[in-house]
């Protein structure tokens, strides 16, 4: 029960990173985990645990589509690519996310 | 997918390892060190599986599978499983198609849901039948229905050697229908314009198929009906039965009523109240509308009739299926459900204890899928989903066993029935539709649910740690659960014994009341008045014939009329049966004048006022004294001749009548009665309308029975309605008896069956739970018999409780029976029958224990304590 909670926390924010990042090109799920890791000055750890199912949550609501291709490495692997649905998405879940952290700023000014 | 799911990860995987690697990391470490923190694999791919909400569907063909390999190697379970379930599926769904067919099937008529049968009550609450007038009248002022037809019985006819049975109609009775015709056409409003109009007659497609051999020349044969020459000019569309509870065979014009009838004519003087209106309800009123625009114009039609017989309410009966689905309906099937539904409770109670049986002996694999990180909601999802497959082949094997039921049930009736009363046997065809089956898939998963739920919950239960070190026992108890299934089951089985045991002996003693009239060599004969005089004159000079005689009303059949009478003035007064007979129905059947003398043909002819009572009427009246020569009050009262529509001859006119003769009591009325509480004899001829006729014969009654048809259809065709040996006429009376104990037996042999089978399993299984149990006792010093009279104690705890429980409920169940039914030789309380269906049941149950309690008597010490 406990864990399940986490994890909700979790998913809202994932997904919005996930789609974020996304937003420039395709990549697959190691290079999506590493570009927030990397972006974020190494304060945010995607877990593994987390990234795959949020992937394939993403992929199966139609936001995000996978092909396999070719790794830089030269390894199959598979891309996650940003829709038009995604990128709608993406955008309405950024706005919420700044009022959201707005408002929380706000409060902990004031109070 | 799933691989492609495992190159995804794995892909990560090699990754993050080769960044590790790359911060300078040693492969060994640096793999020990990604593992460790991307936690499990394959939790990451259920989760990701999950994710794509395929995932219910990939776990159920699992499960299917899974479950399908399971019983593959377990096929003696999963049989014994099936046939269970499917045995107590079959009986309900033969139920369920019966109660569908009559009840449920909506009629083949156009937009069925709009007929309702018009009627009206009176302050006594009694039904209303309409005369012409009346109905012609309706039909001018009607102010619910946008069309109205009547129609009323014609009485059984005997066409060709076919026993049919008709209706007559008014004209626009197929139109109002919406029935269209297979062959020719239907009646038309021209066919019943004026009474005596051309005779014509529609046959349904089931008598032209079955009595007319689908004869191609059907339309424009002539055929007699009671005598008349009736011209064939239509078949009715398939599956059309009319609108009554029986089978119709043909419809004539409600004009041919005056040379159909016996009785008053439907058009004459007396306008007698025949019909029954049946209307199509105009769309722009709901049902209750309609009722109260009825009840007021009946109200108003009837004002200036006596205060009883003034309507009070409307009555709308739905006309959409053969039998309305009415509170009354439902009340008289519910019990029947019930009876049928238990047996199928304790199937799944059987099966719910097997299914306990085997996820014990599961516990280890239980276990260990558990501590693998199997949820406890997959792993009971697993197990019912085997429940679930298990109950598919039940279902599909229930269907079987339903349409072979039915079958055999018809076989059976047909083959036992006495054989002059074949054709009265007339069902509806019980096909199952769509509606049978969804019945029948409902029940069948609801079964699955119902054995497989409680199991899967308790085998899922135990704890995973306790599962790791292979300790099952400790925390799992299904004991409880198992010893209620069996007293539940010992206790529907009790319950159905002891109402078994009471109904075979309601059955005994039905078989073997002495009825008081001899019935060996005596014929029973129903005659059209028209040709009365001349068929008698031809019976009685047939050499085989030694008698004739007369009465109001054949034996054994339908209850005697009744009309209150008094001892003498200022006495009490009460209903008394009353038996209209010719002086020779008393050497007929050789009933006895135990006292006084018999009608002398001069009192018959005449109708004196005269009259032969039973013994037990005379005591009724004159308690102590000698009612011989006694005068009997008899008040018939006028408006109360509706329980006398049947009898042409009402009660009499004369107010008092002389005591002449007692005689011995008898069953002159229903024999479900026993012989008469009261019967007061009173004198008529064979040749007054209306009576039935009886002829003593000599030699072979059935001999003389085809005999005297045959040289009657031959002299007076029409003449003879009907033939019968009075001995059928009583197994016929008989015959509802015999299939209830047919049933109730049946039904009751099933629970026990059951029953034992349930016990034997559980008590097998328990003894091989108890193994080492009873090994340690055996070798501390137990003897064997000590220990098989542990195991039989068990079943004996099962069956007595069983037993209190179920006998309690018997007890109170028959008392309501008792009351509700108005049958006196069902009897107040059959304390033999009762004992005899506990004692059944707790010696059932101790059986089958006997074979366990061996078992366990003969557990070898050693060779058990060694086992682990």
């Amino acid at each position: 029960m406990k864990q399940r909670s986490r994890l909700d926390l979790l998913q809202g924010t994932l997904d919005l990173l996930i789609l974020r990042a996304l937003q420039t090109e395709p990549m697959h799920g190691w290079a999506i985990s590493e570009r927030i890791q990397q972006i974020s000055q190494e304060v945010l750890q995607v877990n593994q645990g987390s990234l795959y199912p949020a992937l394939h949550r993403l992929e199966h609501q139609g936001w995000i589509e996978a092909e396999w291709g070719i790794s830089e490495l030269g390894r199959r692997a598979r891309f996650y690519r940003l829709n038009a649905a995604g990128r709608k998405q993406l955008e309405l879940e950024a706005n919420q996310w700044a009022r959201f952290t707005a408002a929380i700023g706000r409060v902990l000014d004031l109070a | 997918m799933e691989t492609e799911l495992e190159e995804e990860l794995q892909f990560h995987v090699d990754m993050a390892v080769r960044k590790q690697i790359a911060a300078g990391m040693r492969p060994v470490e640096a793999r020990r060190e990604v593992s460790k923190r991307f936690g499990g694999v394959e939790q990451v791919k259920e989760e990701c599986r999950d994710m794509r909400g395929l995932r219910w569907m990939e776990t159920i063909l699992q499960d299917v599978r899974y479950a399908l390999s399971g019983f593959g190697r377990t096929p003696g379970f999963a049989l014994t499983v099936v046939a269970t379930i499917a045995l107590g599926l079959g009986l309900n769904t033969a139920l369920f198609t019966i109660f569908n067919a009559y009840v449920l099937q909506p009629l083949r008529v156009s937009d069925p849901d709009r007929l309702y049968q018009f009627t009206w009550t009176n302050r006594n609450l009694q039904g209303h039948e309409f005369s012409w007038r009346e109905f012609q009248e309706f039909q001018k002022q009607n102010p619910a229905f946008a069309d109205v037809a009547a129609f009323h019985r014609v009485s059984f006819s005997r066409v060709e050697g076919h026993l049919m049975l008709g209706h007559l109609v008014t004209g626009n009775y197929f139109s109002m229908l919406g029935v269209s015709a297979l062959r020719g056409r239907t009646l038309l409003p021209e066919d019943a314009e004026v009474p005596g109009s051309a005779p014509v007659a529609v046959l349904s497609a089931d008598a032209w198929s079955k009595k007319f051999a689908r004869d191609p020349n059907i339309i424009g044969k002539q055929i007699p009906i009671h005598g008349r020459r009736v011209q064939i000019v239509g078949v009715a569309q398939d599956g059309f039965r009319g609108i009554s509870e029986v089978p119709l065979d043909f419809w004539v014009p409600v004009t041919l009523a005056p040379q159909l009838d016996e009785e008053a004519s439907l058009f004459g003087p007396t306008q007698p109240e025949r019909l029954t209106v049946v209307g199509r309800l105009r769309r722009d009123l709901t049902l209750r509308q309609a009722e109260g625009a009825l009840t007021a114009w009946a109200q108003r039609h009837t004002a200036d009739r006596p205060e009883a017989a003034r309507a009070t309410r409307a009555i709308l009966r739905s006309k959409a299926t053969t039998i309305p689905l009415e509170p009354e309906i439902v009340a008289a099937a519910v019990p029947v459900f019930l009876a049928f539904g238990m047996v199928l409770l304790i199937a799944c109670a059987n099966v719910a204890n097997m299914m306990l049986a085997r996820a014990m002996a599961r516990q280890r694999e239980i276990g260990i899928r558990l501590a693998m990180g199997a949820g406890r909601p997959r792993l009971i999802r697993q197990l019912l989903t085997e429940s679930i497959v298990l109950a598919v082949p039940a279902g599909a094997a229930g269907f079987a066993i339903s349409g072979q039921s039915i079958r055999w049930g018809q076989w059976l009736i047909l083959n036992t029935i006495p054989s002059g009363y074949l054709e009265f046997f007339t069902v509806i065809p019980l096909q199952p539709d769509a509606r049978v089956f969804c019945m029948m898939v409902a029940a069948a998963v609801l079964s699955a649910l119902l054995f497989g739920i409680a199991p899967a919950i308790q085998a899922t239960r135990s704890n995973v740690m306790q599962a790791a070190r292979g300790e099952f026992t400790t925390d799992f108890r299904p004991a409880r659960l198992r010893s209620a299934l069996i007293v539940g089951q010992v206790t529907v089985s009790v319950l159905f014994l002891i109402c078994a045991a009471v109904l075979i002996r309601v059955n005994d003693r039905m078989q073997r009341l002495d009825v008081g009239l001899q019935t060996r060599g005596v014929l029973e004969l129903n005659l059209q008045d028209r040709f009365r005089a001349r068929a008698l004159q031809e019976v009685n000079s047939d050499p085989d014939v030694e008698t004739i005689a007369g009465a109001s009303k054949f034996p054994f059949g339908g209850y005697l009329p009744r009309v209150p009478v008094a001892a003498g003035q200022g006495s009490e007064q009460f209903p008394a049966g009353y038996l209209y007979a010719s002086p020779a129905y008393f050497q007929i059947f050789r009933l006895p004048i135990l006292r006084g003398r018999n009608f002398t043909p001069e009192e018959a002819t005449a109708g004196a006022a005269v009259a032969i009572l039973s013994e037990a009427t005379a005591a009724r009246l004159w308690p102590g004294h000698d009612a011989l020569g006694q005068s009997l009050r008899i008040q018939a009262n006028p408006l109360q001749p509706h329980s006398l529509r049947d009898v042409r001859q009402g009660p009499p006119t004369y107010s008092s009548v002389a005591i002449i003769g007692i005689a011995r009591d008898a069953v002159n009325g229903w024999v479900g009665d026993g012989p008469d509480q009261t019967c007061i004899y009173l004198p008529t001829t064979a040749l007054a309308p209306g009576n039935v006729v009886f002829a003593r014969v000599r030699g072979d009654t059935k001999v003389a029975e085809r005999r005297l048809d045959t040289m009657l259809t031959a002299s007076s065709p029409g003449a003879l309605d009907q033939i019968h040996p009075m001995n059928e006429v009583l197994a016929a009376q008989l015959y509802p008896f015999r299939a209830l104990y047919w049933t109730s037996s049946a039904l009751g042999g099933l629970a026990l069956l059951l029953t034992l089978s349930g016990i034997y399993g559980v008590l097998s299984y328990v003894v091989t739970q108890r193994r080492k149990e009873i090994g340690i006792r055996m070798a501390l010093g137990a003897r064997p018999g000590a220990v098989a009279a542990m195991v039989l104690r068990q079943s004996l705890r099962f069956a007595l409780a069983g037993a209190a429980i179920g006998g309690t409920a018997a007890l109170g169940l028959l008392r309501v029976v008792a009351s509700q039914i108005d049958m006196k030789m069902f009897g107040s309380f059959d304390w033999v029958g009762i004992g005899a269906g506990l004692l059944l049941a707790v010696a059932a149950s101790t059986a089958a224990a006997w074979l366990p309690s061996r078992r366990a008597a003969g557990i070898e010490p050693v060779s058990t304590l060694r086992c682990d």
